[in-house]
Order: structure tokens, then C-alpha cells, then sequence
């Protein structure tokens, strides 16, 4: 071809398709322009000499990495990782997945380096399918429990965390040997589902919202025209409302650390005693071997309350010290001009409102008045949640029931940090907004008319709008 | 001392070799936690994209009698019996998904319907849904109060373009409402009745107000219950009538409580048809737990109630009740709020 026709043909190619290429909406990515707008302690936190310290000593636990024995014992026999802050590191600590590359960059998925760093031995553990460099921080569900054949049993559900790692090879292991869970089995019969950390920002307003808030919030929204009616996830105890965890099946912060602590790490603690068998070494098996059990040398549970303590962090527990942390930690700010500027971020919070998005996402819910802290108490928590469990269809469902939520319910998921977010959806399989707000569109979901309504209704140039909006949260 | 040690022995050593088989025979099955199956050939895998736990979910208790969520679209006909509800689909429009269960507030998506892909320019939205007046969280008793609530509650990022205007659709009454959003520049058409105590709306959303209008006049092919009114939609005919509040302590005869093994606190709304003779004849449950529905139809098959009797002969009704966990707490608890 000569090169006046390839010109030619290039310009005609470019003014057919400039349509398309200019008001094709995309997402504008994790925000980077204005620094890390998440993970400070609440303004009366920092203003408080005796809760700031709380707040720190918090902080330095959850980063903390832990091992089997030594200064920071208990990790395993099996885990997820060895530290609360490994997983919940984006856009600090408190946050969510971390990838390599992507502001603020921490480097790779820490699960991916396990066996580098020499936490995990390469000679008894392999990297899992589904943990990759540059893919989410993830923990691993069997949503039912495989018969004596190796088949998944639909009429034997099971849901629960199988750790990734073992102790078994490391240095300070002793002669405990436990295997990995068949991951690769698992895939072939599809009978394994992931979940991805929920950031902590703000969780001691979420935890300070009454639940008389909630259910008038829920009884305003009732009357819509959307297709919308979702249903609170209560706790099996005092029948209150749940609201931590992406199926809103955790009351309470401080058991939700406990449980992560036992659950991804592998330590005991005052609320979860022992350490954890896989569900199925429980359920069906005998727990723990025995040359399993105690590793760290210092008896029941691992992480406990100091009576030796000389200030009121140096007493607190970790899982104590992780819940002042959470409880303490101010909500994300918000931009108000990136991306997209100041009139784009507006409409869209606009669109998303009118066409219904903010039903479920609720903006905003107003806390009752607190005693920890005042920074907690009559505050306007932003949180663009209703804490109501919404049935998300087929395509999202992952087959595992937490108290009252079914396989295809989950909790309105915060929008709070948003824009500094980099996986989206309970199983971070959605690096980008639209893929995450297409995968609300199926059989059974309660959203498919409002997704309709963004992607049938709406222009390029409002879409984007709402993809600036949501990226300035 | 020593023969009872000797005889303790002995047991044991007998218990061991009787367990011993069974042990063996356990420690031969597969672990069924995920162990390693890396051995075994052949996978058989779990359907994709499939709701394979439920949680509470709607059921019934028969296969035959008809239930709201129980319409489907073929032919390009939305049908639905216990409405007795016939409508017609635009050309080229479609449902693309089917809606989620019923809410335990009662409220049904009964069908979304769009254009199809090859047809998307048009732009438009049309979802019918119903919401049982029996279990709502909106202060209405019927139709017209509740199109009421929506238009005085409207958020004031919307503005009403028609207010609330009684119409008549396919020769019923039906009562109508639009709004639109400036910011989305789509107007929301909204037209309801009522049919057996449910507030029946068909909701239509576009940017092109004359594409809304013509929906709206095709909604005249529609085939509804002669009963259907934002009023005096309250069954009856082939259908039986409904009542609300039926299940109050001085209409029930004989009542046996449901034996819940597990407290979950949700609310568990139930619909039930009682025949003239005060038996309940067939249950409905909009939102439960497998085990909660099977303990609610235990104990209800066992209730008797006063007949319902009209123009002075004993008649067939459906009526509502809460059991477990209810969102509002009623006057009189034991009736209509069944405790775990």
C-alpha cells in the first residue's frame, strides 16, 4: 500500500471510530494525585495523647509480622499470611489488596512471596493457582465439603476458610506435617471460591450506627422503583444486626479481629481459643495432630491480656490493640476534584442517586453518640452503604451461607476509599469499575434494572461521570 | 484392685479391636476437607453461575396452586397466573434476567424487560413489580395509598411531571405517577393496581417521553382479573379473596406452634389460603429457611380457623402472617408475631 492511501484509509479509520474513542467512558484507575486519603486516626483520637497511643500501638501490631516462635509467636500451624497489615495494605495499613505497580506501590502480592521470604517452606508448600504477583490478596472457601471420591457433595455444604500455608519445613515447625488443601482439585470440580480483605477504615463508625438507624433507613427505601428490597444479616445470639465481613455475618469488630487473627493467622486468642483446624479436619477428622499444638511453646491461647503491663497498650492483647486500631481509624476523604474535576464528580453523585445505585450504597448514616471517642459519636459516617444483604444473582454468588446470608447475598459493600481501591467485588476478580458494576447485571440479582439504566439509559459522558464520582471517594 | 485394672484392661484391649475396623475403614475414606485428590482422574464439576445455597428463599406447599413469583415470559408474552395477568412484550423487546425471590418485605420483581441487543437505541426500561400489602414497610393499605406515599416521599433530586391520576388500562383502573430526574434527564412512568391484596405496578423509564407514552398505550392489550383496582383489588371470583389481619386470637379455633430448632431472627411472611372450612389448604412462604417452612407447615396443617363467611356462606381466603423476627411489632404479638 502506498503510504498517501495508508494515510488516507488511517484518517478514515480514525474518523469512524472517533466517536466511540472519545466518549467511550473508562475507568480512571486507582487515585494517585492526592496522596493517600485513608488510614489517619479520627481527628479526636489525634488530639487525645492517651487514645493516640492506643491508636499507634495498635497500628505497629497490625503491621507486625508474626512467626511460630520467638518475639511474635503463634503463627499457624496453618495460615493465610503473617500479618493483619500484609493484607490490609492499600492504600495503608487498614486497607485492602495490595498489587505491585499500582499506587502506592508496596510491591508484590505478599502471598506470592511467602516462599521468597522464607515464611512458608518451598519444600512443603506451593504458591496456590490463584495467588499471583500482581493479583489480589486472597483466602480460599470450599463452599461444599468433597466426598470419598474427591467429588464436591451439594447436600454437604461447608464455606470455610482453607488456609493457604503450613508451618510444615520451617525451622521452628518441629515435626508438625500438614498438607495444603487439593486447590487444584478443587478448581477442576469448581468447588472453590475466594474472598479479598475488607478495609477497616471507618469501622468504628460502622460499628456506632444504631440499629434503629439502619431499619428506618431501610423502611425510607422501601418504596422505590428499582427492583430493590434487601434484608439485614442477624446475629444468632441477640438477634441484632450483623454488619462486618462481606456477608455482614460478624456483630462485632473485636470478635471480627479475633476470628481473622485465629482464622488467617493461625493464633489463638482470648475469643478464639484453640488453634484451627481446616473445617473439614474439624468437622469430619480429629483436629490438629497433636505435633501440631503448641508450636509457639507458651500454652493457651497464644495472644493474651498482660497483667505484667505497665500502660494500657502495653496490657491490651493484640486482638485488643487490633480493635482500637480499627475503631480509631477516620473514614477516607474524599476528593472533591479528581478525577475528572470538581462539576463531573458532582453529576455523577447526582446520577448515581437518581438511578439508583445509592438505594443499597447508602451516602451516609449518622452514628450515635459514642464513649470512646467524640469523634465517634453523632458523626456523619459516608460509608455509601445500608449494611443490608442484597441477593446479587448468579453470577456473583459463591455458594456459602453465613448466618442469615445465602450463596447469593452480600452485604452492600462500603464505598468509602473507593478511589484507591485496586480489586473490587468479594473475590477481587474486577480490577476495573465497569467490570465490577457489570458483574451486578444477572439472574436473580436485585440490581440488574439500575445496571440496565447505567449501561442502556445513560450517555458515555454521564457513565463517566459516575466512574469519576466513584473514583473520588 | 489389681483384677479391676486387669479387667479394665481387658475392655479396653476388646474396645480397641472393635474399633479397630472402623478406624481402619475411616482412615481408608478420602479426607474431606480438600485433602489431596490429586490421584483421582476424572473431575466432576460444580455447575457455574448457579444459586446453589439458598439461605431463606420463597417455597410452597404444593407445586400446583399458582404464586406471584411464578410468571415467565415465552412467546413474548409475560404471563402470570395467580395475577391472571397477560402482558405482551414490545417487539424486540426481551427479559434478559429473571428477577431475585421474593424480599421478606414482600416486594416481587416479576420481570425486566428491555430491548434487545440488536435493538438497544430505543432506550428504555420496563420492570413489573408486585408488593404483597399484607407484609409492606410502607405505611399504605392499598394501591392508591401507596402511589400516594411514593409521590410524597419523592426524593428531591426527582420532579413529579404528572402527579398522582387515576387511569383506566385495558378497561381497569389504574392509578399513575411521573417524575423525572434532571441530572439523568430519564423520566419514570409509573402505573399500579391492585390484584389479591398486592399493589401490582409496571414502571417504565426512558429519556424519550413519546417512546413511554406508546408503552403506556400498549399496556391496552394487557388481559387483567376483573377484580384488578388500586382499591378494590381484594380477589375473589375464580380466585379467593384476601384479608388482611385474618389471624387474630378470636378467629383461630385451634392453633399449634411451629418448633424452631435454630433462632435466625428473620421475619418469615407467610401467605395461606383457608378453605371454608377453616383448614389452611395451601402455604406460601415468601422468605425461609428450608427447616423453618417445614416446622411453619407442620404446625399449620394443624390450625383450624373460623370460616370466613360471606353473603352468609362459608368462603375460601388467603391471608397473611409473620412468623419469627417481624419488622414491625403488631398490637396484639401472639397471632400475628409468632416468638422463636
Amino acid at each position: 500500500m502506498k503510504p498517501a492511501k495508508f494515510v488516507l484509509l488511517l484518517a478514515v479509520l480514525v474518523l469512524f471510530f472517533l466517536p466511540e474513542m472519545v466518549f467511550a467512558q473508562t475507568d480512571p484507575g486507582v487515585r494517585s494525585n492526592t496522596g493517600v486519603n485513608a488510614g489517619q486516626p479520627l481527628a479526636s483520637v489525634a488530639a487525645s495523647a492517651n487514645d493516640l497511643a492506643f491508636f499507634q500501638a495498635g497500628r505497629a501490631q497490625f503491621i507486625e509480622h508474626q512467626t511460630v516462635t520467638g518475639d511474635n509467636p503463634g503463627l499457624g500451624p496453618r495460615f493465610n499470611l503473617d500479618s493483619c497489615g500484609a493484607c490490609h495494605s492499600q492504600p495503608a495499613p487498614g486497607g485492602t489488596s495490595p498489587a505491585s505497580g499500582i499506587f502506592p506501590n508496596v510491591g508484590s502480592n505478599p502471598q506470592s512471596q511467602v516462599i521468597a521470604n522464607g515464611i512458608v517452606s518451598g519444600a512443603t508448600n506451593t504458591i496456590p493457582y490463584f495467588v499471583l504477583a500482581n493479583g489480589p490478596v486472597r483466602e480460599a472457601r470450599f463452599p461444599f465439603f468433597f466426598d470419598q471420591f474427591g467429588f464436591p457433595n451439594p447436600n454437604a455444604p461447608n464455606g470455610g476458610v482453607e488456609d493457604l500455608f503450613t508451618v510444615s519445613g520451617r525451622a521452628d515447625a518441629g515435626a508438625c506435617s500438614l498438607q495444603q488443601p487439593s486447590f487444584n482439585m478443587a478448581r477442576a470440580t469448581k468447588n472453590i471460591i475466594f474472598r479479598i480483605p475488607t478495609p477497616v477504615f471507618g469501622a468504628g463508625l460502622m460499628a456506632n450506627i444504631d440499629d434503629s438507624t439502619l431499619l428506618a433507613n431501610r423502611g425510607a427505601q422501601a418504596n422505590n422503583n428499582l427492583g430493590i428490597s434487601g434484608t439485614f444479616n442477624h446475629n444468632g445470639n441477640d438477634g441484632t444486626i450483623g454488619r462486618f465481613g462481606w456477608k455482614a455475618q460478624n456483630k462485632s469488630l473485636m470478635i471480627f479481629a479475633g476470628e481473622a487473627y485465629n482464622v488467617e493467622m493461625g493464633i489463638s486468642n482470648e475469643l478464639f481459643t484453640q488453634d484451627r483446624p481446616l473445617p473439614g479436619e474439624d468437622q469430619f477428622g480429629s483436629g490438629l495432630p497433636t505435633n501440631c499444638l503448641n508450636l509457639a511453646g507458651t500454652g493457651y491461647p497464644e495472644d493474651i491480656t498482660h497483667s505484667d503491663g505497665t500502660s494500657a497498650p502495653t496490657v491490651t492483647s493484640d486482638v485488643g490493640l487490633f480493635n482500637a486500631f480499627a475503631q480509631f481509624l477516620d473514614q477516607p476523604k474524599p476528593s472533591t476534584t479528581s478525577p475528572g474535576g470538581a462539576a463531573s464528580i458532582a453529576n455523577g453523585r447526582g446520577l448515581f442517586s437518581a438511578i439508583g445505585c445509592a438505594l443499597c450504597h447508602t451516602p451516609s448514616l449518622t452514628t450515635q453518640p459514642s464513649k470512646l471517642t467524640s469523634g465517634l459519636g453523632s458523626a456523619i459516617a459516608n460509608l455509601f452503604s445500608d449494611i443490608e444483604i442484597h441477593h446479587m444473582g448468579a453470577r456473583l454468588a459463591d455458594n456459602v451461607s453465613q448466618g442469615g446470608a445465602g450463596g447469593d447475598q452480600f452485604r452492600s459493600a462500603p464505598l468509602w476509599g473507593l478511589g484507591q481501591r485496586i480489586f473490587f467485588l468479594h473475590d477481587g476478580r474486577c480490577s476495573d469499575l465497569l467490570c465490577a458494576i457489570e458483574a451486578h447485571e444477572s439472574n436473580g440479582g436485585e440490581a440488574t434494572t439500575v445496571v440496565a439504566m447505567f449501561d442502556q439509559l445513560l450517555t458515555p459522558s454521564q457513565q463517566q461521570d459516575i466512574l469519576n464520582f466513584l473514583r473520588s471517594l | 484392685m489389681h483384677t479391676a485394672v486387669l479387667r479394665s484392661l481387658g475392655r479396653l484391649t476388646l474396645s480397641a479391636l472393635l474399633l479397630a475396623p472402623a478406624q481402619t475403614a475411616l482412615s481408608r475414606r478420602a479426607p474431606q476437607d480438600g485433602g489431596d485428590f490429586s490421584q483421582n482422574p476424572q473431575a466432576r464439576p460444580l455447575p457455574t453461575d448457579a444459586i446453589m445455597v439458598k439461605g431463606a428463599w420463597a417455597s410452597a406447599s404444593d407445586s400446583v396452586t399458582p404464586l406471584p413469583e411464578g410468571g415467565s415470559v415465552a412467546d413474548n408474552v409475560y404471563t402470570n397466573k395467580y395475577f391472571a395477568l397477560t402482558y405482551v412484550l414490545p417487539p424486540s423487546w426481551t427479559q434478559k434476567y429473571y428477577g431475585p425471590p421474593p424480599s421478606d418485605s414482600g416486594y416481587y420483581v416479576l420481570v425486566q424487560i428491555r430491548p434487545g441487543d440488536a435493538n438497544k437505541v430505543t432506550g428504555g426500561t420496563i420492570l413489573i413489580v408486585a408488593q404483597d400489602l399484607f407484609f409492606t414497610l410502607v405505611p399504605a393499605a392499598n394501591t392508591l395509598e401507596f402511589i400516594n406515599h411514593a409521590e410524597e416521599k419523592l426524593q428531591a433530586d426527582y420532579k413529579v411531571e404528572r402527579a398522582l391520576t387515576p387511569v383506566v388500562i385495558a378497561n381497569h383502573s389504574f392509578v399513575r405517577f411521573d417524575y423525572f430526574s434532571p441530572v439523568a434527564e430519564l423520566h419514570w412512568y409509573l402505573l399500579a393496581t391492585q390484584i389479591r391484596c398486592h399493589m401490582v405496578q409496571f414502571v417504565f423509564t426512558s429519556r424519550d417521553t413519546k417512546l413511554l407514552e406508546s408503552l403506556i398505550q400498549d399496556m391496552n392489550q394487557m388481559k387483567l382479573p376483573a377484580e384488578a383496582s388500586p382499591i378494590l383489588g381484594i380477589g375473589g371470583g375464580d380466585v379467593p379473596i384476601c384479608i388482611k389481619d385474618y389471624v387474630r386470637s378470636e378467629n383461630i379455633i385451634e392453633r399449634v406452634d411451629p418448633v424452631f430448632t435454630e433462632r435466625k431472627f428473620n421475619p418469615i411472611p407467610v401467605r395461606i389460603i383457608i378453605d371454608k372450612d377453616g383448614k389452611v389448604k395451601h402455604i406460601h412462604f415468601l422468605s425461609a429457611f428450608p427447616d423453618q417452612a417445614k416446622s411453619i407447615t407442620d404446625a399449620l396443617l394443624q390450625w383450624r380457623f373460623k370460616p370466613y363467611v360471606r353473603e352468609g356462606y362459608p368462603t375460601e381466603f388467603e391471608t397473611g402472617i409473620i412468623f419469627g423476627y417481624a419488622p414491625k411489632a403488631a398490637e396484639e404479638p401472639s397471632p400475628s408475631a409468632v416468638s422463636e
